[in-house]
Protein backbone atom coordinates (compact mmCIF):
# COMPACT_ATOMS: atom_id res chain seq x y z
CA UNK A 1 0.00 0.00 0.00
CA UNK A 2 2.68 2.48 1.05
CA UNK A 3 4.82 1.22 -1.83
CA UNK A 4 2.14 2.00 -4.35
CA UNK A 5 1.44 5.37 -2.75
CA UNK A 6 5.07 6.42 -2.92
CA UNK A 7 5.48 5.13 -6.47
CA UNK A 8 2.49 7.13 -7.63
CA UNK A 9 3.62 10.34 -5.99
CA UNK A 10 7.18 9.88 -7.30
CA UNK A 11 5.88 9.21 -10.82
CA UNK A 12 3.66 12.29 -10.72
CA UNK A 13 6.55 14.42 -9.41
CA UNK A 14 8.81 13.14 -12.19
CA UNK A 15 6.31 13.78 -14.97
CA UNK A 16 5.51 17.24 -13.62
CA UNK A 17 9.23 18.03 -13.36
CA UNK A 18 9.73 17.08 -16.99
CA UNK A 19 6.86 19.37 -17.94
CA UNK A 20 8.49 22.06 -15.83
CA UNK A 21 11.75 21.69 -17.77
CA UNK A 22 9.74 22.07 -20.98
CA UNK A 23 8.03 25.22 -19.72
CA UNK A 24 11.32 26.58 -18.35
CA UNK A 25 12.89 26.01 -21.77
CA UNK A 26 9.94 27.82 -23.31
CA UNK A 27 10.65 30.81 -21.06
CA UNK A 28 14.26 30.85 -22.24
CA UNK A 29 13.65 30.47 -25.98
CA UNK A 30 10.78 32.96 -26.04
CA UNK A 31 12.88 35.46 -24.08
CA UNK A 32 10.30 35.83 -21.31
CA UNK A 33 12.69 35.53 -18.37
CA UNK A 34 12.22 39.16 -17.39
CA UNK A 35 8.45 39.02 -17.92
CA UNK A 36 8.15 39.63 -14.18
CA UNK A 37 10.84 42.06 -12.98
CA UNK A 38 10.36 41.05 -9.31
CA UNK A 39 10.33 37.72 -7.49
CA UNK A 40 8.35 35.82 -6.23
CA UNK A 41 5.53 38.23 -7.04
CA UNK A 42 4.95 39.61 -10.51
CA UNK A 43 4.81 43.42 -10.61
CA UNK A 44 4.02 43.33 -6.90
CA UNK A 45 1.03 41.01 -7.35
CA UNK A 46 0.42 37.32 -6.67
CA UNK A 47 -1.68 37.23 -9.81
CA UNK A 48 0.19 38.97 -12.65
CA UNK A 49 -1.43 42.19 -13.87
CA UNK A 50 -3.63 42.00 -16.95
CA UNK A 51 -3.50 45.72 -17.66
CA UNK A 52 -0.96 48.46 -17.06
CA UNK A 53 -3.29 50.21 -14.54
CA UNK A 54 -2.86 47.32 -12.10
CA UNK A 55 0.86 47.92 -11.66
CA UNK A 56 1.60 49.53 -8.28
CA UNK A 57 3.14 53.00 -8.31
CA UNK A 58 6.53 51.99 -6.91
CA UNK A 59 7.23 49.55 -9.77
CA UNK A 60 8.35 50.91 -13.11
CA UNK A 61 5.86 49.74 -15.76
CA UNK A 62 8.35 50.12 -18.64
CA UNK A 63 9.00 46.43 -18.98
CA UNK A 64 5.37 45.38 -18.70
CA UNK A 65 4.35 42.94 -21.40
CA UNK A 66 1.32 40.90 -20.45
CA UNK A 67 2.28 37.92 -22.64
CA UNK A 68 5.83 37.63 -21.33
CA UNK A 69 4.64 38.16 -17.74
CA UNK A 70 2.22 35.23 -17.96
CA UNK A 71 4.76 32.94 -19.66
CA UNK A 72 7.28 33.61 -16.88
CA UNK A 73 4.61 33.28 -14.21
CA UNK A 74 3.42 30.01 -15.73
CA UNK A 75 6.91 28.61 -15.10
CA UNK A 76 6.80 29.80 -11.49
CA UNK A 77 3.31 28.41 -10.87
CA UNK A 78 4.22 25.02 -12.30
CA UNK A 79 7.36 25.17 -10.14
CA UNK A 80 5.17 25.64 -7.06
CA UNK A 81 3.00 22.69 -8.10
CA UNK A 82 6.12 20.53 -8.52
CA UNK A 83 7.27 21.73 -5.10
CA UNK A 84 4.03 20.63 -3.44
CA UNK A 85 4.10 17.33 -5.26
CA UNK A 86 7.62 16.66 -3.96
CA UNK A 87 6.65 17.72 -0.44
CA UNK A 88 3.86 15.12 -0.49
CA UNK A 89 6.31 12.53 -1.80
CA UNK A 90 8.78 13.38 0.97
CA UNK A 91 6.10 13.15 3.65
CA UNK A 92 5.21 9.66 2.42
CA UNK A 93 8.89 8.70 2.40
CA UNK A 94 9.46 9.97 5.94
CA UNK A 95 6.32 8.25 7.23
CA UNK A 96 6.75 4.84 5.62
CA UNK A 97 10.30 4.48 4.29
CA UNK A 98 12.57 5.54 7.15
CA UNK A 99 14.33 2.20 6.79
CA UNK A 100 14.68 2.31 3.01
CA UNK A 101 17.56 4.69 2.46
CA UNK A 102 17.21 4.63 -1.37
CA UNK A 103 13.64 5.90 -1.20
CA UNK A 104 14.15 8.23 1.76
CA UNK A 105 17.25 9.93 0.37
CA UNK A 106 15.89 10.28 -3.14
CA UNK A 107 12.86 12.07 -1.67
CA UNK A 108 14.93 14.30 0.60
CA UNK A 109 17.37 15.16 -2.21
CA UNK A 110 14.55 16.06 -4.59
CA UNK A 111 13.03 18.28 -1.91
CA UNK A 112 16.37 20.03 -1.45
CA UNK A 113 16.95 20.38 -5.20
CA UNK A 114 13.50 21.74 -5.98
CA UNK A 115 13.83 24.30 -3.17
CA UNK A 116 17.33 25.31 -4.21
CA UNK A 117 16.28 25.69 -7.83
CA UNK A 118 13.29 27.79 -6.85
CA UNK A 119 15.65 30.10 -4.95
CA UNK A 120 18.02 30.15 -7.91
CA UNK A 121 15.06 31.31 -9.99
CA UNK A 122 15.04 34.50 -7.91
CA UNK A 123 18.73 35.03 -8.70
CA UNK A 124 18.06 34.40 -12.40
CA UNK A 125 15.67 37.37 -12.36
CA UNK A 126 17.84 39.65 -10.20
CA UNK A 127 20.91 38.91 -12.34
CA UNK A 128 19.02 40.23 -15.40
CA UNK A 129 19.23 36.75 -16.98
CA UNK A 130 22.95 36.20 -16.62
CA UNK A 131 23.48 33.29 -19.07
CA UNK A 132 25.64 31.37 -16.56
CA UNK A 133 22.97 31.48 -13.89
CA UNK A 134 20.22 30.62 -16.39
CA UNK A 135 22.24 27.54 -17.42
CA UNK A 136 22.87 26.58 -13.80
CA UNK A 137 19.10 26.79 -13.25
CA UNK A 138 18.67 24.24 -16.07
CA UNK A 139 21.45 21.96 -14.80
CA UNK A 140 19.93 21.84 -11.30
CA UNK A 141 16.64 20.84 -12.95
CA UNK A 142 18.47 17.97 -14.67
CA UNK A 143 19.79 16.82 -11.30
CA UNK A 144 16.25 17.00 -9.95
CA UNK A 145 14.77 14.78 -12.66
CA UNK A 146 17.70 12.38 -12.27
CA UNK A 147 17.01 11.93 -8.56
CA UNK A 148 13.26 11.74 -9.16
CA UNK A 149 13.72 9.12 -11.89
CA UNK A 150 15.85 7.12 -9.48
CA UNK A 151 13.21 7.33 -6.74
CA UNK A 152 10.49 6.36 -9.20
CA UNK A 153 12.25 3.26 -10.53
CA UNK A 154 13.31 2.16 -7.04
CA UNK A 155 9.72 2.29 -5.83
CA UNK A 156 8.48 0.65 -9.04
CA UNK A 157 10.76 -2.27 -8.25
CA UNK A 158 9.13 -2.63 -4.82
CA UNK A 159 5.71 -3.22 -6.36
CA UNK A 160 6.81 -5.21 -9.42
CA UNK A 161 9.26 -7.68 -7.95
CA UNK A 162 8.39 -10.43 -10.42
CA UNK A 163 9.21 -8.35 -13.49
CA UNK A 164 12.86 -8.04 -12.56
CA UNK A 165 13.80 -11.60 -11.67
CA UNK A 166 16.26 -14.05 -13.30
CA UNK A 167 18.15 -11.57 -15.44
CA UNK A 168 21.90 -11.21 -15.26
CA UNK A 169 23.79 -7.97 -15.67
CA UNK A 170 27.20 -8.25 -17.27
CA UNK A 171 30.06 -6.00 -16.38
CA UNK A 172 30.27 -4.91 -20.01
CA UNK A 173 26.73 -3.56 -19.95
CA UNK A 174 27.18 -1.91 -16.60
CA UNK A 175 30.33 -0.06 -17.68
CA UNK A 176 28.85 0.88 -21.06
CA UNK A 177 25.73 2.31 -19.44
CA UNK A 178 27.67 4.28 -16.84
CA UNK A 179 29.91 5.62 -19.61
CA UNK A 180 26.88 6.55 -21.69
CA UNK A 181 25.33 8.46 -18.80
CA UNK A 182 28.58 10.23 -17.91
CA UNK A 183 29.27 11.18 -21.52
CA UNK A 184 25.73 12.49 -21.92
CA UNK A 185 26.20 14.69 -18.87
CA UNK A 186 29.44 16.01 -20.43
CA UNK A 187 27.62 16.46 -23.73
CA UNK A 188 24.90 18.46 -21.97
CA UNK A 189 27.52 20.64 -20.25
CA UNK A 190 29.15 21.27 -23.64
CA UNK A 191 25.76 22.11 -25.16
CA UNK A 192 24.96 24.41 -22.25
CA UNK A 193 28.37 26.03 -22.70
CA UNK A 194 27.59 26.68 -26.36
CA UNK A 195 24.22 28.21 -25.49
CA UNK A 196 25.74 30.32 -22.69
CA UNK A 197 28.44 31.64 -25.00
CA UNK A 198 26.00 32.36 -27.81
CA UNK A 199 23.89 34.41 -25.41
CA UNK A 200 26.92 36.25 -24.01
CA UNK A 201 28.13 37.06 -27.53
CA UNK A 202 24.61 38.10 -28.57
CA UNK A 203 24.34 40.56 -25.67
CA UNK A 204 27.49 42.35 -26.80
CA UNK A 205 26.68 41.97 -30.50
CA UNK A 206 22.92 42.35 -30.89
CA UNK A 207 23.24 42.70 -34.66
CA UNK A 208 25.00 39.36 -35.26
CA UNK A 209 23.25 36.87 -37.52
CA UNK A 210 23.02 33.19 -36.57
CA UNK A 211 25.99 32.43 -38.80
CA UNK A 212 28.12 35.13 -37.21
CA UNK A 213 27.21 33.92 -33.73
CA UNK A 214 28.26 30.39 -34.63
CA UNK A 215 31.50 31.66 -36.16
CA UNK A 216 32.30 33.60 -33.00
CA UNK A 217 32.12 30.44 -30.89
CA UNK A 218 35.22 28.58 -29.83
CA UNK A 219 36.16 25.42 -31.66
CA UNK A 220 34.69 23.28 -28.90
CA UNK A 221 31.35 23.59 -30.67
CA UNK A 222 32.72 20.79 -32.91
CA UNK A 223 33.42 18.72 -29.82
CA UNK A 224 29.67 18.76 -29.13
CA UNK A 225 28.98 17.25 -32.58
CA UNK A 226 31.82 14.72 -32.36
CA UNK A 227 30.74 13.55 -28.91
CA UNK A 228 27.15 13.40 -30.13
CA UNK A 229 28.09 10.91 -32.84
CA UNK A 230 30.24 8.92 -30.39
CA UNK A 231 27.18 8.63 -28.15
CA UNK A 232 25.21 7.30 -31.09
CA UNK A 233 27.78 4.54 -31.67
CA UNK A 234 27.89 3.71 -27.98
CA UNK A 235 24.11 3.35 -27.93
CA UNK A 236 24.26 1.10 -31.02
CA UNK A 237 26.78 -1.06 -29.19
CA UNK A 238 24.44 -1.22 -26.19
CA UNK A 239 21.52 -2.21 -28.43
CA UNK A 240 23.75 -5.04 -29.62
CA UNK A 241 24.56 -6.11 -26.06
CA UNK A 242 20.86 -6.15 -25.21
CA UNK A 243 19.98 -8.10 -28.36
CA UNK A 244 18.52 -11.26 -26.82
CA UNK A 245 18.93 -12.08 -23.16
CA UNK A 246 16.78 -9.41 -21.60
CA UNK A 247 13.14 -8.87 -20.85
CA UNK A 248 11.06 -6.47 -22.88
CA UNK A 249 11.36 -3.42 -20.66
CA UNK A 250 15.15 -3.09 -20.76
CA UNK A 251 15.22 -3.71 -24.48
CA UNK A 252 12.54 -1.12 -25.13
CA UNK A 253 14.44 1.38 -23.02
CA UNK A 254 17.75 0.95 -24.85
CA UNK A 255 16.03 1.24 -28.25
CA UNK A 256 14.34 4.35 -26.94
CA UNK A 257 17.72 5.77 -25.88
CA UNK A 258 19.16 5.03 -29.31
CA UNK A 259 16.20 6.75 -30.96
CA UNK A 260 16.49 9.78 -28.69
CA UNK A 261 20.20 10.22 -29.45
CA UNK A 262 19.46 9.99 -33.18
CA UNK A 263 16.69 12.56 -32.79
CA UNK A 264 18.98 14.84 -30.77
CA UNK A 265 21.62 14.79 -33.52
CA UNK A 266 18.92 15.52 -36.08
CA UNK A 267 17.59 18.47 -34.02
CA UNK A 268 21.11 19.78 -33.46
CA UNK A 269 21.87 19.81 -37.19
CA UNK A 270 18.46 21.35 -37.87
CA UNK A 271 19.35 24.25 -35.56
CA UNK A 272 22.58 24.93 -37.43
CA UNK A 273 21.34 24.61 -40.98
CA UNK A 274 17.69 25.63 -40.90
CA UNK A 275 15.36 28.17 -39.39
CA UNK A 276 12.69 27.68 -36.71
CA UNK A 277 15.54 27.71 -34.20
CA UNK A 278 13.48 28.42 -31.08
CA UNK A 279 11.17 25.40 -31.18
CA UNK A 280 14.06 23.14 -32.21
CA UNK A 281 16.18 24.46 -29.33
CA UNK A 282 13.32 23.79 -26.94
CA UNK A 283 13.02 20.14 -27.96
CA UNK A 284 16.79 19.67 -28.13
CA UNK A 285 17.11 20.78 -24.51
CA UNK A 286 14.09 18.81 -23.41
CA UNK A 287 15.32 15.68 -25.17
CA UNK A 288 18.61 15.83 -23.28
CA UNK A 289 16.73 15.83 -19.97
CA UNK A 290 14.82 12.75 -21.11
CA UNK A 291 18.05 10.89 -21.86
CA UNK A 292 19.51 11.62 -18.44
CA UNK A 293 16.43 10.23 -16.69
CA UNK A 294 15.83 7.22 -18.95
CA UNK A 295 19.42 5.93 -18.60
CA UNK A 296 19.10 6.13 -14.81
CA UNK A 297 15.86 4.17 -14.99
CA UNK A 298 17.39 1.55 -17.29
CA UNK A 299 20.50 1.17 -15.16
CA UNK A 300 18.52 0.71 -11.99
CA UNK A 301 16.28 -1.93 -13.47
CA UNK A 302 19.49 -3.80 -14.28
CA UNK A 303 21.18 -3.19 -10.96
CA UNK A 304 18.31 -4.93 -9.29
CA UNK A 305 18.67 -7.82 -11.65
CA UNK A 306 22.28 -8.27 -10.63
CA UNK A 307 21.68 -8.69 -6.91
CA UNK B 1 -3.86 -2.89 -32.14
CA UNK B 2 -1.40 -3.86 -29.43
CA UNK B 3 -1.25 -1.83 -26.26
CA UNK B 4 2.32 -0.76 -27.03
CA UNK B 5 1.26 0.74 -30.35
CA UNK B 6 -1.59 2.54 -28.65
CA UNK B 7 0.78 3.99 -26.09
CA UNK B 8 3.20 5.08 -28.81
CA UNK B 9 0.44 6.85 -30.72
CA UNK B 10 -0.70 8.57 -27.53
CA UNK B 11 2.88 9.63 -26.78
CA UNK B 12 3.33 11.08 -30.27
CA UNK B 13 0.02 12.92 -29.97
CA UNK B 14 1.11 14.34 -26.64
CA UNK B 15 4.49 15.48 -28.00
CA UNK B 16 2.76 16.98 -31.03
CA UNK B 17 0.39 18.90 -28.76
CA UNK B 18 3.27 20.15 -26.62
CA UNK B 19 5.11 21.23 -29.78
CA UNK B 20 2.07 23.11 -31.05
CA UNK B 21 1.66 24.73 -27.66
CA UNK B 22 5.34 25.76 -27.67
CA UNK B 23 5.05 27.13 -31.19
CA UNK B 24 1.96 29.12 -30.26
CA UNK B 25 3.60 30.59 -27.15
CA UNK B 26 6.83 31.52 -28.97
CA UNK B 27 4.82 33.16 -31.75
CA UNK B 28 2.68 35.04 -29.24
CA UNK B 29 5.78 36.26 -27.38
CA UNK B 30 7.38 37.50 -30.61
CA UNK B 31 4.21 39.39 -31.62
CA UNK B 32 3.80 40.85 -28.15
CA UNK B 33 7.22 42.49 -28.44
CA UNK B 34 6.04 44.42 -31.49
CA UNK B 35 2.70 45.31 -29.88
CA UNK B 36 4.51 46.46 -26.77
CA UNK B 37 6.30 49.28 -28.56
CA UNK B 38 3.20 50.96 -29.89
CA UNK B 39 3.22 54.59 -30.97
CA UNK B 40 2.94 56.99 -28.01
CA UNK B 41 3.26 60.33 -29.77
CA UNK B 42 5.12 62.34 -32.38
CA UNK B 43 8.37 64.23 -31.86
CA UNK B 44 7.63 67.99 -32.35
CA UNK B 45 9.85 70.28 -34.36
CA UNK B 46 12.93 71.59 -32.54
CA UNK B 47 16.17 73.34 -33.31
CA UNK B 48 19.26 72.76 -31.15
CA UNK B 49 23.00 73.10 -31.60
CA UNK B 50 25.34 70.12 -31.60
CA UNK B 51 28.70 70.30 -29.78
CA UNK B 52 30.46 70.75 -33.11
CA UNK B 53 28.40 73.84 -33.87
CA UNK B 54 26.02 72.33 -36.41
CA UNK B 55 22.30 72.93 -36.05
CA UNK B 56 20.24 69.81 -35.43
CA UNK B 57 16.48 69.79 -36.04
CA UNK B 58 13.81 67.12 -35.93
CA UNK B 59 14.71 66.36 -39.57
CA UNK B 60 17.84 64.63 -38.24
CA UNK B 61 15.52 61.94 -36.84
CA UNK B 62 14.20 60.97 -40.27
CA UNK B 63 15.04 57.39 -41.28
CA UNK B 64 16.99 56.70 -38.09
CA UNK B 65 16.12 54.94 -34.87
CA UNK B 66 16.94 57.50 -32.18
CA UNK B 67 17.55 57.18 -28.44
CA UNK B 68 17.00 60.53 -26.78
CA UNK B 69 18.02 61.57 -23.28
CA UNK B 70 18.24 64.67 -21.09
CA UNK B 71 21.49 65.18 -19.15
CA UNK B 72 23.91 67.88 -17.97
CA UNK B 73 27.65 67.60 -17.62
CA UNK B 74 27.98 68.64 -13.96
CA UNK B 75 25.41 66.03 -12.89
CA UNK B 76 26.99 63.47 -10.60
CA UNK B 77 24.16 61.08 -9.89
CA UNK B 78 22.23 59.57 -12.73
CA UNK B 79 23.84 61.15 -15.82
CA UNK B 80 27.19 59.34 -15.73
CA UNK B 81 25.34 56.01 -15.45
CA UNK B 82 22.95 56.99 -18.25
CA UNK B 83 25.79 58.12 -20.50
CA UNK B 84 27.77 54.99 -19.71
CA UNK B 85 24.75 52.85 -20.67
CA UNK B 86 24.20 54.82 -23.89
CA UNK B 87 27.91 54.44 -24.63
CA UNK B 88 27.55 50.65 -24.29
CA UNK B 89 24.58 50.68 -26.67
CA UNK B 90 26.52 52.85 -29.13
CA UNK B 91 29.32 50.32 -29.11
CA UNK B 92 27.02 47.31 -29.48
CA UNK B 93 25.15 48.82 -32.43
CA UNK B 94 28.26 50.39 -33.98
CA UNK B 95 27.96 48.39 -37.19
CA UNK B 96 24.48 49.74 -37.93
CA UNK B 97 24.07 53.04 -39.73
CA UNK B 98 20.40 53.20 -38.72
CA UNK B 99 20.83 54.15 -35.07
CA UNK B 100 21.70 57.45 -33.44
CA UNK B 101 21.74 59.00 -29.98
CA UNK B 102 20.75 62.49 -28.85
CA UNK B 103 21.61 63.87 -25.41
CA UNK B 104 20.14 67.28 -24.64
CA UNK B 105 21.65 69.37 -21.84
CA UNK B 106 19.35 70.81 -19.22
CA UNK B 107 22.05 73.25 -18.12
CA UNK B 108 22.86 75.29 -21.25
CA UNK B 109 24.28 78.14 -19.13
CA UNK B 110 27.20 76.03 -17.97
CA UNK B 111 27.31 73.48 -20.80
CA UNK B 112 28.88 75.47 -23.61
CA UNK B 113 29.71 73.77 -26.88
CA UNK B 114 33.29 73.32 -25.67
CA UNK B 115 32.22 71.59 -22.49
CA UNK B 116 29.77 69.39 -24.40
CA UNK B 117 32.57 68.56 -26.81
CA UNK B 118 34.78 67.45 -23.94
CA UNK B 119 31.92 65.48 -22.34
CA UNK B 120 31.25 63.80 -25.67
CA UNK B 121 34.83 62.61 -25.99
CA UNK B 122 34.48 60.88 -22.61
CA UNK B 123 31.63 58.66 -23.75
CA UNK B 124 31.15 58.69 -27.49
CA UNK B 125 33.26 56.71 -29.94
CA UNK B 126 31.31 57.36 -33.12
CA UNK B 127 29.78 60.39 -34.78
CA UNK B 128 26.20 59.13 -34.31
CA UNK B 129 25.82 60.64 -30.84
CA UNK B 130 24.76 64.29 -30.70
CA UNK B 131 25.21 66.38 -27.57
CA UNK B 132 22.82 69.27 -27.97
CA UNK B 133 22.18 72.60 -26.31
CA UNK B 134 19.61 75.31 -26.84
CA UNK B 135 17.62 77.96 -25.03
CA UNK B 136 16.58 76.62 -21.61
CA UNK B 137 12.92 77.51 -22.24
CA UNK B 138 12.99 75.55 -25.50
CA UNK B 139 14.55 72.59 -23.73
CA UNK B 140 11.88 72.64 -21.01
CA UNK B 141 9.12 72.80 -23.60
CA UNK B 142 10.67 70.00 -25.64
CA UNK B 143 11.01 67.81 -22.55
CA UNK B 144 7.56 68.44 -21.11
CA UNK B 145 5.38 68.92 -24.17
CA UNK B 146 7.42 67.07 -26.78
CA UNK B 147 8.49 63.99 -24.86
CA UNK B 148 6.05 64.13 -21.90
CA UNK B 149 8.99 64.09 -19.47
CA UNK B 150 9.05 66.24 -16.33
CA UNK B 151 11.51 69.12 -16.36
CA UNK B 152 10.97 70.86 -13.03
CA UNK B 153 13.85 72.40 -11.04
CA UNK B 154 16.41 72.16 -13.83
CA UNK B 155 19.15 71.26 -14.31
CA UNK B 156 19.01 68.48 -11.68
CA UNK B 157 15.29 67.81 -12.06
CA UNK B 158 15.56 66.38 -15.56
CA UNK B 159 14.05 62.99 -16.29
CA UNK B 160 16.41 60.01 -16.27
CA UNK B 161 14.42 58.18 -18.92
CA UNK B 162 15.60 57.30 -22.37
CA UNK B 163 13.17 57.78 -25.23
CA UNK B 164 13.02 55.37 -28.17
CA UNK B 165 11.97 57.12 -31.39
CA UNK B 166 11.40 55.24 -34.65
CA UNK B 167 12.34 56.20 -38.22
CA UNK B 168 9.04 58.07 -38.71
CA UNK B 169 9.62 60.28 -35.63
CA UNK B 170 7.13 58.33 -33.52
CA UNK B 171 7.85 58.06 -29.80
CA UNK B 172 7.70 54.30 -29.13
CA UNK B 173 8.73 53.66 -25.53
CA UNK B 174 10.50 54.98 -22.41
CA UNK B 175 13.27 53.27 -20.42
CA UNK B 176 14.79 54.10 -17.06
CA UNK B 177 18.31 55.06 -18.14
CA UNK B 178 19.96 53.88 -14.93
CA UNK B 179 18.33 50.44 -14.65
CA UNK B 180 20.18 47.53 -16.22
CA UNK B 181 17.07 45.48 -16.99
CA UNK B 182 15.56 48.49 -18.79
CA UNK B 183 18.67 48.86 -20.94
CA UNK B 184 18.40 45.13 -21.72
CA UNK B 185 14.80 45.74 -22.79
CA UNK B 186 15.77 48.76 -24.88
CA UNK B 187 18.43 46.74 -26.66
CA UNK B 188 15.98 44.01 -27.67
CA UNK B 189 13.39 46.63 -28.71
CA UNK B 190 15.97 48.29 -30.98
CA UNK B 191 16.59 44.90 -32.59
CA UNK B 192 12.82 44.41 -33.00
CA UNK B 193 12.50 47.82 -34.70
CA UNK B 194 15.50 47.12 -36.93
CA UNK B 195 14.05 43.77 -38.01
CA UNK B 196 10.80 45.50 -38.91
CA UNK B 197 12.76 47.65 -41.36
Amino acid sequence: MANKLFFRSALISTILSYLLIFVGGLVRVSGSGLGCPDWPKCFGRWVPPTSIEQIPAHIDPTAFNIVLAWIEYGNRMLGVIVGFSIIIMTVIAVLYFRNNSKILYSALWSLFLVGANGGLGAIVVSSVLNPFIVSLHMILALFLVSVLSYGTIESYKLINLNKFSNILLSKKISISLIALWGLIVIEILLGTGIRTNIELIAIDNPLYSKGQLLDALNSYKYLHSVLGFSLLFLSIYLCYLFRDDFLGLSKQLIYFIFGMILLQIFLGELMIFFELPQLTRLFHTWGSSWLVGIIIILYNTLQYEQS
Amino acid sequence: MSSLNKKLILAFLFIFMLGSFGFYIIDKATKSRIDNIGIIGKVPSFSLTNFDGTVVTEKQLNDKISIISFIFTQCEGACPIMSENISTLQERFASSGDIQFLSITTDPDYDTLDILNEYSSNYSNKNNWFFLRGDILDVIELSEKGFFLSAALLPAGHSTRLVLVDKELNIRKYYEGTVESNIFELQSDIVTLLNQG
